[in-house]
């Protein structure tokens, strides 16, 4: 059946459709170019990163270098759940932090029954979505992204990008080295509905919350402007 | 899903005296449209993108053939498996193989219109498989035993309430309250989480397939399809052969549109891209993946004068702004796309002799192509099916004889205006006194309903003639 159902479709698109070469249908397309690029809410990148993460209802933190990161993780963690316990993906970047000096326990792998907090380090992100990409595969296990009570994300700031335009260049150029990705998942916000009356609500299957910890040199106040513009307070 | 759009008229009769659920009604057509129109506002780039988003789709559907062959050899190379089906039973057929191929008992499924409009849930339980919908929305209508009546928010046309007294009906919980929404989408997420983790298969949508790399995209904010994409040892994607555009960047492009559009968000919380089954050494995903790919009379409007209608990016924009959608809701439309795109769409994909009601439910108010993100002119595409619906003689007889009239007359001016002018002149001497008419004939539509202001004494082209002659 299936096989004559693609003969017949392919038959009715050539006949209804143009008959122009390959070559000339890439050019084509090529010729129409790129989307305009969005205006960021800010000039800086990572200002403009962070503030569309609060817009997202996320939270944010900004580490200087990787003992920051496991110490900022440490302190969210605890501050939310009393507990210095994740699970992670079997990341490189992940296994090479330096979870001790902050009395983190990670355990490497999938988020099982009875864990909250999964953690996962993002290829790149996002400033016009304040998202964040990551990979599923065995970095990073789908259900750490979709499963866990709260999800942190780490993302270095070397990976932070203006638009999706600029993302899907870095993407293409790692996949051209490393092979295509099984999933690449657009991470913006927590798991969240609206089908209740148009009520928005968080935690509708996945995380309930979303933190994103941004790695590396971000400029001085760029957290405090952020959350300014988007009248978020500072966790207490 | 058996299609009523025939019983258009009663249904939205029924609708309407059901004041609850018009007031809900009138509540989101101020919010969602309020929602949009920020959103839109503080996107300064919201032009130049609808007509970039509208020169990719015409050049993916003008040459559609490339793109869907491009797209499948790279959804194989990806390790997929592609089917094709030419209508809706086809897709069914194809679906149920694979499951029963599988094994399969239990199906876990995020939402897609696709499959409503094939009625693929109904298809595999029939054939005993337990499908559960995993959309919050469309697991309360699955468990309601009702259809979506919006094709963004299925269930918005139920009430707090209502849905409180189906989820006690349902879930053997004790005794609860359930009085807050959070509850109740927590009720939801603890009696859905289990179904995730023992399915055997996930169905899914997509929102566009990408030719260049054979992924597909899809978006949600709950997550729920990223669990069924995922977590199943099976994943089949069912949609539709139109979706395909050239490149990944064309898709999220789109994305800008399609999520300020539908929720009046920036982004929504997932945008997923998938590719195919796990690899090496990954802990979870799919063993095998399938594509389903729906023509279903696709390729007949590609070759119509509707093609702009496969433009349509499923928002629901055009819903959310109608006045006759907002009135009635998405029930009384009979079928599985409501309002000003399901008006298009039904007679299309289904007959217009059994839909011909749809495209009559229209005040022309041009709402629809104002705010649609893919710059469909609906309201013509509407007039187009109703001067179908006249020349294949699916209309009253008397419409038939009036249009006729009219057309006669336009093509003599002078006579028109003549006429026109007489009738003027006679209607303002009969009703400037109480300067309205209780009753006029051949207006029973009207005056059932309301006054007939009376005409201020002459027409337009009388007193523009006039002017004319004075300037």
């Amino acid at each position: 059946m299936s096989t004559s159902a693609r003969t017949d479709i392919f038959a009715r698109l050539r006949r209804v459709t143009s008959a122009t070469q390959a070559e000339n249908v890439e050019q084509e397309r090529a010729s129409l170019g790129s989307a305009p690029p969005p205006e960021l809410p800010a000039d800086e990148l990572c200002e403009a990163f962070l503030v569309n993460v609060l817009k997202n209802c996320g939270s944010a933190a900004c580490a200087s270098n990787r003992g920051n990161a496991v110490r900022a993780v440490a302190e969210h963690l605890y501050r939310h759940h009393r507990q210095h316990r994740l699970v992670a993906g079997n990341d490189p970047r992940l296994a090479a932090m330096p979870w001790r000096d902050a009395g983190v326990l990670p355990r490497f792998g999938a988020l099982e029954s009875g864990e909250l907090v999964a953690l996962s380090f993002a290829r790149v992100g996002i400033a016009e979505l304040g998202g964040v990409v990551t990979y599923t595969g065995r970095h990073n296990p789908a259900v750490n992204n979709f499963l866990p009570e709260r999800h942190i994300v780490l993302l270095d700031v070397a990976d932070l990008v203006a638009d999706t335009e600029e993302a899907w260049a870095r993407i293409h150029r790692a996949s051209d080295k490393q092979g295509r990705p099984r999933g690449i998942n657009i991470i913006a916000g927590p798991s969240s509905t609206a089908d209740i009356e148009g009520q928005l609500v968080y935690g509708a299957h996945g995380p309930r919350h979303w933190h994103v910890i941004l790695l590396g040199d971000v400029p001085e106040g760029a957290l405090d402007r952020a959350r300014a513009a988007t009248g978020s307070a500072e966790p207490d | 899903m058996q299609q009523r759009s025939e019983q258009f008229l009663d249904s939205a009769d029924t609708a309407l005296q059901d004041k609850d659920a018009a007031q809900r009604r009138d509540l989101m057509a101020l919010f969602a449209p309020a929602m949009r129109d920020a959103a839109v506002e503080n996107f300064t780039a919201y032009e130049a993108t609808r007509k970039h988003v509208k020169r990719i789709r015409r050049h993916s559907l003008d040459n559609l053939a490339h793109y869907l062959a491009q797209f499948e050899h790279q959804a194989v190379a990806n390790g997929n498996r592609v089917h094709f089906a030419r209508n809706a039973d086809e897709l069914n057929s194809i679906t149920l193989d694979i499951c029963q191929q599988h094994s399969a008992h239990h199906i876990a499924k995020g939402k897609s219109m696709v499959t409503e409009e094939t009625g693929l849930s109904g298809f595999l339980q029939r054939a005993g498989l337990q499908v559960v919908e995993t959309d919050l929305g469309e697991y309360i209508i699955q468990q309601a035993g009702e259809t979506p009546s919006h094709i963004v928010g299925p269930a918005l046309h139920k009430s707090r309430d209502e849905i409180r007294a189906l989820f006690l009906d349902k879930h053997p919980l004790g005794e609860r309250q359930l009085d807050e929404t959070t509850a109740l989408v927590d009720e939801a997420r603890k009696v859905l989480r289990p179904q995730f983790l023992q399915a055997d298969v996930g169905i899914i949508g997509a929102n566009a397939l990408i030719a260049e790399n054979g992924y597909s995209m899809l978006v949600t904010n709950e997550g729920n399809g990223d669990l069924c994409a995922n977590l199943p040892r099976v994943l089949i994607v069912c949609t539709t052969i139109d979706r395909v555009l050239p490149r990944a960047e064309d898709a999220t492009a789109m994305l800008r549109l399609l999520v300020r559009s539908a929720t009046g968000q920036a982004q929504t919380c997932y945008t997923s891209f998938y590719s195919g089954p796990r690899r090496a050494q990954d802990l979870d995903g799919p063993l095998e993946t399938h594509f389903v790919l729906l023509d279903n009379q696709r390729s007949d409007i590609l070759d119509s004068g509707f093609a702009e209608m496969l433009d349509c990016i499923r928002c629901g924009a055009c819903l959310n702004h109608c006045p006759i959608y907002t009135g009635v809701g998405g029930h009384a439309y009979g079928w599985v796309y409501p309002g000003p795109m399901g008006s298009v769409l039904t007679p299309l994909l289904t007959s217009l002799e059994h839909s011909n009601a749809l495209p009559n439910a229209c005040t022309a108010c041009g709402r629809c192509a104002e705010v649609c993100p893919a710059d469909i002119p609906l309201p013509d595409l509407l007039r187009d099916l109703r001067a179908r619906e006249n020349s294949e003689r699916l209309n009253a007889p008397r419409w038939r004889l009036g249009i006729s009239l009219q057309s006669w007359l336009a093509g003599k001016p002078r006579l028109y205006h003549a006429l026109t002018g007489a009738c003027i002149a006679l209607l303002y001497r009969m009703g400037r006194k109480r300067g309205s008419f209780r009753r006029l004939p051949f207006a029973g539509g009207w005056t059932s309903q309301r006054d007939f202001p009376a005409p201020q004494g002459k027409t337009f082209m009388q007193q523009y003639k006039e002017a004319l002659r004075e300037h």
